[in-house]
């Protein structure tokens, strides 16, 4: 069963994959463009607001606002 | 004709090292018309037809949100005039992270334009174990494909040759990333749009206006009201069409693009499944790190501080002097008149006021380069974005912010890294409120006067310190005020949420550091300097007309005339006092044999003193000449257009504790605030070598008296005086640097009001307060 949370919850260290990006069209867009999209690969590396993501081979630093959010679905094992 | 290629890519590909690499030093910077984007163009060096390269700005995607990003499309387009036509782009890609690198590649072949495409840092990329087959992924993209390093200047040779080629070798094969559904809504939007006499669209902006939703080419593309709603209505049922046809906008840009950029990579590139950990991650866990890092930040910034606060300090006083040599050049080539006062107090003094902010700028832009070229500019950001978002603000606002503690001009000039508009030009219309260095001399002169120096809880000094003290944190309060209120008001919107990538560290390479501080001098000198020299004679003219110097002149000229028998009594007097001081101690310790050699020293002791009180005599009409300049002066200073002005302000002034000298030195002070020091000299008849510590100055303020024999100064004026200020838009050099930057006298004249009112009013209620209690 895949466990999804929030990208803010996720703690240091956890992986996962991005289920869902909510906000108003121009963020989600701007949030693509970034890399930041479904399916893609992300890794907490420093949780807080902002946090630092791992996307991919990119760190990108973040700090939503309260209309938009990313949905994480994380890995179990990793 | 030369050739013109653009440059574009995303941020941190190291496009900077490229452009640089492939140009040197032959570049020409400018801004974009009516926008804040630097336009940037060099010749590339050593290919056989000349070319121009045009470089944009560093961005993930060819989707315009504000004026300023449609600059780039519409260079990229050959619809910016002032570039013409472009004949070919390079896309710089960076090797370790084709995928999300591609969404703009994609876009950026849909224009149809012949292309390169670069795979940068791929030295980086092979150690990292990404292999990518060049030859294939030409063939698929049909363009050319070249792999550089450019830091290490590796590729750049066969970069040349594929640029050169790259016209004749015509576009690639367009992506075509969308389903059929979109391209036949774009087609009848084109055709909806040419019965909006807009017939000249070319179709990437039309599919552009489709897919960006609150995006430019929606809101402001078209300035007729009528045909503007027709516009939006059509985009809006298209979007409506294409969602119920399972399209959703714009989500499908980016599901359809990287698909494809998934499909042209796959079998073409293999990347390492596991990503081992770098350096740089080993560095963030320190640099980032809430307690060390923030630590290591506030260690860095009192370096930099202190650097453009002190270090830069010997460089301006070198400043002053060279102004003050070709002041005294002039002096010695030109009898006293209106030119000579034009050339001195005008001219040298217009180019030494732009002149003595460049070591600070230099120093300031030399840290900055150094830190954002090695890739730590964006850790400082994430580690301030916690406080400054608390005031509307981003962490990219506190290094601007923080600087213009020195100057509010580099400060100002340092606000480019800040994307969101609106945070930027919050941050540039809270910059000047910092107390920079330039507020030193009155704080030290109204302190050093009214503040008693009397122990606080054992401390001497610690009263004068304190109120210092104050006064920087009145700015850091107002900034932070006037933020918030900015915010919440003109520059309302939905904050959005802050995404900024931290890119690898590197070493900081010397080219691109040297490069951007050569670059913000250029630009502060030809485009800032130009109008603070400009509102330095403008201000020269208006305290120097309507007067009739003809009397001041004159008497100017005797003096002058006089000078080397002054300077001979003035050397006489000297070696008489020294003679006398020899003589006295002599006395003092009875250093004699007899009576006779007593007697003989007692006589020329009085001998000595009667010339002594004749040489003084003989240098009084000398000081008498100089203190009737002096006040000539002042009294035409109070005749000028901005005596006049000050006479005329005096009852807005009043409430404030003012007289109206106070007022026309601070009306006169308005160019450029360190001015007053000097300014009070020249009103009080002291001439203008007065400083904050001259004591002659110190005991005219204390002695001023109202009409009626009340002192005019006392604590709550001092205060008053301070607390304006500190506040108050008193520099044009910094309201000329908004302008450069903003692009618009709106925002320049938006802090001038509100900066002067905030310190009128602050002032006021000081004053108000302090005198009742």
């Amino acid at each position: 069963m895949e466990n999804i949370v929030p990208l803010e919850l996720m703690a240091a260290g956890e992986v996962g994959h991005v289920v869902q990006v909510d906000g108003s069209p121009e963020v989600v867009h701007r949030l693509a463009e970034m890399g930041l999209r479904e399916q893609v690969r992300v890794m907490m590396v420093q949780p807080g607001r902002p946090c630092i993501v791992a996307v991919g081979d990119h760190r990108l630093s973040l700090r939503m606002d309260e209309k938009a959010e990313i949905f994480v679905a994380l890995t179990m094992d990793a | 004709m030369p050739l013109t290629v653009a440059i574009i890519g995303n941020p941190n590909t190291g496009k900077s090292t490229l452009f640089n690499a492939l140009t040197g030093l032959q570049v020409r910077v400018g801004n974009f018309p009516g926008v804040t984007v630097e336009k940037k163009i060099g010749r590339i060096k050593g290919t056989a037809q000349p070319i121009d390269l045009v470089d944009l700005p560093g961005t993930y995607s060819l989707s315009p949100r504000s004026l300023d990003e449609m600059v780039s499309v519409n260079v990229l387009l050959g619809r910016q005039t002032d570039v013409g036509k472009v004949d070919a782009v390079v896309c710089i890609l960076d090797a370790s992270n084709l995928e999300r690198n591609f969404y703009l590649a994609c876009q950026v072949l849909d224009l149809g334009l012949p292309t390169v495409i670069v795979l940068n840092m791929f030295d980086v990329a092979s150690t990292r174990g990404v292999r990518i087959d060049i030859p294939a992924l030409s063939k698929k993209l049909g363009v050319q494909v070249v792999a550089t390093s450019a830091h290490r200047k590796e590729g750049l040779d066969a970069l040349k040759a594929a640029i050169a080629s790259a016209v004749p070798n015509g576009p690639g094969t367009r992506p075509h990333p969308f389903p059929e559904t979109f391209y036949s809504e774009c087609h009848q939007l084109a055709s909806k749009l040419a019965g909006l006499c807009r017939s000249d669209a070319p179709s990437f902006l039309v599919e552009r206006a489709l897919l960006d939703v609150g995006g430019y080419l929606e809101t402001e593309w078209l300035d007729d009201d009528n045909a503007a709603e027709q516009w939006r209505t059509a985009l809006v049922e298209a979007r409506t069409r294409l969602k119920d046809a399972g399209c959703r906008v714009p989500a499908i840009e980016a599901k359809a693009r990287y698909a494809w950029a998934k499909q042209t990579l796959a079998e073409i590139t293999t990347i390492p499944s596991a990503r081992a950990e770098t350096l740089s991650d080993r560095m963030d866990r320190v640099l980032t790190h809430r307690f060390a890092g923030l630590l290591i930040f506030a260690v860095l910034m009192v370096v930099v501080f202190q650097a453009i606060f002190s270090w830069a300090e010997p460089l301006m006083g070198w400043c002053e002097a060279g102004q003050s040599a070709a002041s005294g050049f002039v002096a010695s080539q030109l009898p006293p008149g209106t030119l000579r006062s034009l050339l001195t107090d005008g001219v040298v003094a217009g180019v030494g006021g732009v002149l003595v902010f460049l070591p600070q700028i230099g120093m300031l832009f030399l840290f900055i380069a150094l830190l954002e070229d090695c890739g730590y500019l964006a850790r400082a950001a994430f580690l301030m974005d916690k406080v400054m978002s608390k005031f509307g603000l981003n962490g990219k606002s506190f290094v601007p912010l923080m600087t213009s503690h020195a100057c509010a001009i580099p400060g100002i000039m340092a606000t480019r890294v800040i994307e969101d508009r609106r945070a930027r030009l919050a941050t540039i219309l809270v910059a000047p409120l910092m107390s920079c260095s330039a507020r030193l001399p009155v704080y030290t002169l109204f302190i050093s006067l009214f503040v008693s120096d009397s122990p606080l809880l054992g401390l001497r000094g610690a009263r004068q310190g304190l109120t210092l003290f104050a006064m920087y944190a009145l700015g850091i309060t107002a900034a932070a005020l006037v933020a918030a209120v900015l915010r919440k008001t003109i520059f309302h919107s939905e904050t959005p949420p802050f995404v900024m990538e931290l890119p690898a560290y590197k070493w900081p390479s010397p080219w691109i550091v040297f490069s951007r501080v050569w670059d913000r001098m250029m630009a502060f000198v030809t485009r800032a300097g130009t109008l603070i020299f400009a509102a330095a004679i403008v201000v020269w003219a208006g305290s120097f007309f309507p007067g009739d110097h003809s009397q001041e002149f004159e008497k100017q000229r005797l003096i002058e005339a006089a000078e080397p028998i002054k300077s001979d009594l003035l050397l006489q007097e000297a070696r008489t006092v020294e003679a006398l001081d020899k003589l006295n101690q002599r006395i003092s310790h009875a250093a004699w044999e007899n009576a006779t050699e007593r007697d003989d020293i007692l006589k020329l002791t009085a001998s000595t003193q009667t010339e002594l009180a004749k040489l003084k005599a003989k240098l009084k009409p000398f000081e008498d000449a100089s203190d009737e300049v002096n006040h000539m002066r002042a009294s035409l200073v109070e005749q000028s257009f901005l005596g006049w002005l000050g006479h005329l302000i005096e009852p807005i002034v009043k409430p404030l504790g003012w007289d109206w000298k106070i007022g026309v030195g601070t009306l006169l002070s308005f160019p450029a605030r360190e001015l007053v020091v000097t300014n009070l000299g020249i009103i009080y008849g002291l001439g203008q070598d007065v400083d904050e510590s001259d004591q002659q100055l110190w005991s005219t303020i204390r002695e001023a008296k109202w009409p009626d024999g009340r002192p005019v100064y006392g604590v709550p004026v001092a205060l008053s005086i301070m607390v304006f200020f500190s506040l108050c838009a008193q520099c044009a050099a910094t309201l000329m640097t908004i302008r450069r930057e903003t692009n618009s006298w709106r925002w320049p004249l938006v802090t001038f009001s509100y900066m002067t009112s905030l310190a009128y009013l602050a002032a006021l209620v000081t004053y108000q307060v302090a005198i009742r209690i």
